[in-house]
């Protein structure tokens, strides 16, 4: 009776790992097209409706725990604060840049209207999940395909960046963080207007790299970090020109490239409403016609330089 | 296992649905000391301590694959982890029957502790480009600290609602007689 309970106890153990390793190895090896992506993402849109509900349903509970918050750390005051500086620091950033585009070719053909956020069709979701280890930041949102919510969208909040989509259900969709470590989004120092890649910091989670910048550019403690308004390579989002990423906290001069540690200004661990750019993938290819219609021919000795330039090269289409 | 009801099952899977839920959509939100509490692994450990290492187990397969199919992550990481949590309790309690007040205090310790060890072991395996360095260090430490000061207050609360399904343990019998008295030598002298 005995060896018979240990038999049964020691073969469910084994039933079950060796049933976690099969699903670990299948889902680890199949492409996100596969069978078990979908399963998940069907799941997901099965769940999402529970889990809004869930969200909305334990919204006091979650105030509740807020208003302790508030009340042992003066939080109000503190949001209050940091309004006003998010004010002041929007007010601050969109000057210098308005300033920087009146001198540049950018300003010249009106691309700043053509890449502003409108243009990309903001869809307003809320967040209802966040994982909760430490290898993955991503959030839930409720709006998916059927908002027109698709795969690689850049999303963004009040602040400046938050990530971009990386799952895409009918009714959800997953939205991976700027600090993690699939993102990288193309930024530039608003001050100068030097150009790099801001990537997660390996060994912090919490902070941002911006790498590749020329040996040459001066770079401050305190400057802001914004979006360059261009992509690196295929697989990246389109972010408008002139968002919020960071302000730069360190500078590493050693690299040939220099690198600049930069802290996100946008707050991740309290994301509540985003907004999903879902034009992005789809009205690049046009914008970037309406953009290259509007250049003066080749023939009457005006070529496009400089930022432009980049710019059409990076997406592909400058050529 | 057929010592085990369908009450108990029912009740599992209600604490495990709305465990997973409540942890999504309020635990992960709120953060203490910079971290966010999990609730998910220390559960399931608290399901093995009362119920045994075969539901402990399958407790610790079923939560770890609702959080890996709602939270989108590679589907098996959490289960295998939370199935070994799950088992590992129950053997504690059949081999050992501890009782002392802290146990469960010490259990959720080492349940977020493997949990969140046992993770990162597996996502450095599958090659996940993790970083390593002492400020995730001091949040893998203060996650399991906030874990463990919520230990005693779960437990309550997962004791609560499965106790009463429970099955009678024989061991938990002959204790209870001998603290009212029935068979104590005491009360035969």
């Amino acid at each position: 009776m005995y060896d018979k309970t240990v038999r049964r106890r020691r073969a469910v153990l084994a039933l079950l790992v060796v049933l976690s390793l099969i699903l670990l190895t299948a889902y680890f090896g199949e492409a996100p097209g596969g069978g078990l992506h979908s399963v998940q993402r069907g799941f997901l849109a099965v769940v999402s409706p529970v889990q809004d509900g869930a969200n909305k349903a334990l919204k006091p509970v979650r105030d509740m725990f807020g208003w302790f918050g508030d009340t042992l750390h003066a939080k109000r005051q503190r949001n209050q604060l940091r309004k006003q500086l998010n004010e002041a620091r929007a007010q601050l950033i969109a000057t210098r840049v308005d300033q920087r585009s009146y001198h540049e070719l950018l300003t010249m053909y009106h691309l700043d209207s053509r890449l502003s956020v409108s243009d990309y069709r903001p869809v307003t979701a809320t967040v209802v999940a966040k994982s909760p280890n430490l290898w993955y930041s991503t959030v839930n949102i409720d709006k998916g395909r059927s908002a027109g919510v698709r795969v690689n969208d850049p999303v963004i909040n009040g602040e400046g960046v938050v990530g971009k989509v990386t799952q895409a259900a009918s009714d959800g969709a997953q939205v991976s963080l700027i600090t993690d470590s699939t993102v990288g989004v193309t930024a530039m120092i608003d001050a100068t207007g030097a150009t790099g890649i801001v990537q997660p910091k390996v060994g912090d989670p919490n902070d941002l790299l911006l790498q590749y910048l020329p040996a040459s550019t001066t770079v401050n403690p305190g400057d802001y970090v914004v979006t360059a308004g261009s992509i690196s390579s295929q697989g990246d989002s389109l972010f408008p020109r002139g968002l919020p990423i960071g302000q730069v906290t360190s500078v590493d001069e050693q690299s040939p490239y220099k690198s600049v540690n930069v802290h996100p200004l946008v707050d991740l661990h309290n994301l509540d409403v985003v907004q999903v750019l879902t034009g992005a993938q789809q009205n690049l290819p046009g914008r970037l016609g309406r953009t290259l219609a509007s250049l003066p021919a080749a023939g009457e000795g005006t070529q496009p330089s400089g930022p432009l330039n980049d710019q059409l090269a990076s997406t592909g289409a400058g050529g | 296992m057929s010592d085990f009801s369908g009450a108990l099952v029912v009740r599992m899977t209600v604490l495990a649905v709305v465990v997973v839920f409540f942890q999504i959509g309020v635990i992960s939100e709120v953060p203490v000391l910079g971290v966010s509490a999990d609730i998910s692994p220390l559960v399931v450990a608290f399901i093995g301590l009362l119920c045994g290492s075969v539901l402990g187990a399958i407790a610790g397969f079923a939560v770890g694959l609702l959080v890996d199919l709602t939270l989108l992550q590679t589907l098996g990481v959490t289960s295998l982890t939370f199935t070994i949590i799950g088992y590992w309790a129950g053997r504690l309690r059949e081999a050992r029957d501890p009782q002392a007040l802290l146990t469960p205090l010490l259990v959720g310790a080492a349940a977020a502790a493997v949990a969140t060890v046992g993770y990162s072991l597996i996502e450095f395996l599958l090659g996940v480009d993790a970083p390593v360095s002492f400020e995730l260090l001091r949040q893998i430490v203060l996650g399991i600290v906030v874990d463990t000061v919520i230990a005693l207050p779960l437990w309550a609360l997962v004791r609560r609602m499965l106790e009463p399904s429970l099955p009678e343990d024989p061991r938990r019998r002959r204790r209870r007689a001998y603290t009212t008295g029935g068979l104590s030598p005491l009360s035969r002298a």
